[in-house]
């Protein structure tokens, strides 16, 4: 029928006039930031057109220390104050998000994908879907090694799971390996990766999800 | 893979049903089943029964639908078809269990519909993690509770309660999504 040949069924192969918007929660201390930070030079390298929304509580902080590492151009990191509640804006309300996705994407035209960080928040956190098109969450080996078990949403219903810091396993009297297991089995085989973001390690299997998940690039 | 950049429109639009009906007598419909809990997404990738990969990319204010039209040629369309979306019908005794029952599924901030004297809570996991959480309730009988498969689409609330089978107690239906 032809159709493998055709590389777009509307746009002859053009590049989608959006970006991506990916997700990353997690609770407080977790390594969202740090992952974040680690997946910068990786996607750069891949010659991904990216952006950075953060959210805090009351302040910049997130975004300012993405500002100041010098990996990201500043311009390119946007900062939403999320108040009280973390979810809020990015479940059941998540317009500031997706006003400073917008204006992103308005800034930087050839934009191709746009991090969102959420807050730290609790394991009920989740993101909507009209605000991200896939979504990470974040836990940590130092958090102890039940949280799988615990079947927070935020851990149960995200597109990827990340256990971060799994260096400090051993210091915490965690197995990493069952927690992994664990992990896999309340998630239904649905993907985990373990990360130390501070090394490097995992972070080009968190960018070949994002790729392949959204960037639809193998 | 094929690119799909925009929905063309629905089944039901006419400038698109006749050209879908032709093709239906030729074989040439082929059909993408996508999760409800998937269709809020505007990137995603899936394949057709007909083994077509597809890479979905829409932009924002477009949003999959059951009966989407994603391609159409002289050859050959592609539609969306939506999975069951399945539902806690929570019914409560008494005004009481009512409010505490509105009360819990606030708290967990759980996706609702209201019909009638009934909650209906979404299912985007297994039923029994749901019960579970109104545990109290159920094994007091203060709600009664029935699991509902409801077809998405135009027609969807018309089919709800053919599908519906009640449950006097709660327990596993075995069911991992």
């Amino acid at each position: 029928m032809g159709l493998q040949q055709t590389p777009s069924a509307t746009s002859g192969g053009a590049k989608p006039s959006v970006a991506a918007r990916i997700g990353i929660g997690g609770p407080v201390g977790s390594g969202k930031t740090a992952l974040i930070e680690a997946l910068i030079p990786v996607l750069q390298r891949r010659g991904v057109d990216f952006a950075v929304v953060t959210n805090d509580l009351v302040t910049k902080e997130d975004a300012e220390r993405l500002r100041r590492s010098g990996l990201i151009d500043p311009a390119r990191v946007s900062a939403v104050e999320a108040g009280a509640c973390p979810h809020t804006v990015i479940r059941e309300d998540p317009t500031l998000n997706i006003a400073a996705g917008d204006e992103l994407e308005a800034k930087f035209p050839g934009l191709e994908l746009i991090l969102f960080e959420s807050g730290g928040d609790n394991l009920a956190s989740t993101f909507s879907l009209d605000l991200v098109d896939w979504w990470i969450f974040v836990i940590d080996v130092a958090g102890g090694d039940d949280i799988p078990r615990k079947r927070g949403p935020g851990v149960i219903k995200c597109d990827l799971l990340v256990v971060n810091k799994v260096d400090l396993a051993p210091h915490v009297g965690v197995v990493l390996d069952s927690m992994l297991t664990e992990a896999e089995r309340v998630r239904g085989g649905r993907p985990v990766i373990a990360t130390n973001a501070r090394s490097g390690l995992g972070i080009e299997a968190v960018a070949d999800a994002i790729s392949s998940a959204v960037l639809f690039q193998a | 893979m094929l690119r799909i950049d925009h929905v063309l429109g629905s089944r039901l639009d006419p400038d698109i049903s006749e050209g879908l009906h032709r093709l239906e007598h030729r074989g040439g419909v082929d059909v993408v089943s996508i999760p409800v809990a998937d269709l809020a997404r505007r990137r995603l990738l899936a394949t057709t029964r007909g083994g077509q990969e597809l890479a979905i990319a829409l932009p924002r204010n477009e949003k999959l639908f059951d009966g989407a039209v994603l391609f159409i040629d002289d050859e050959r369309a592609i539609v969306v078809h939506a999975g069951t979306e399945r539902w806690l019908r929570l019914a409560p005794r008494s005004i009481a269990d009512a409010i505490e029952l509105g009360y819990q599924a606030g708290n967990l901030h759980w996706r609702v519909r209201f019909e009638g004297e009934a909650l209906f809570v979404a299912m985007e996991g297994r039923a029994e993690d749901y019960m579970a959480r109104l545990d109290e309730l159920i094994g007091s009988r203060r709600i009664g509770v029935a699991i509902v498969d409801q077809e998405s689409g135009e027609d969807s609330d018309k089919r709800t309660s053919a599908a519906t089978h009640d449950h006097a107690h709660p327990h596993s239906h075995g069911h991992d999504h």
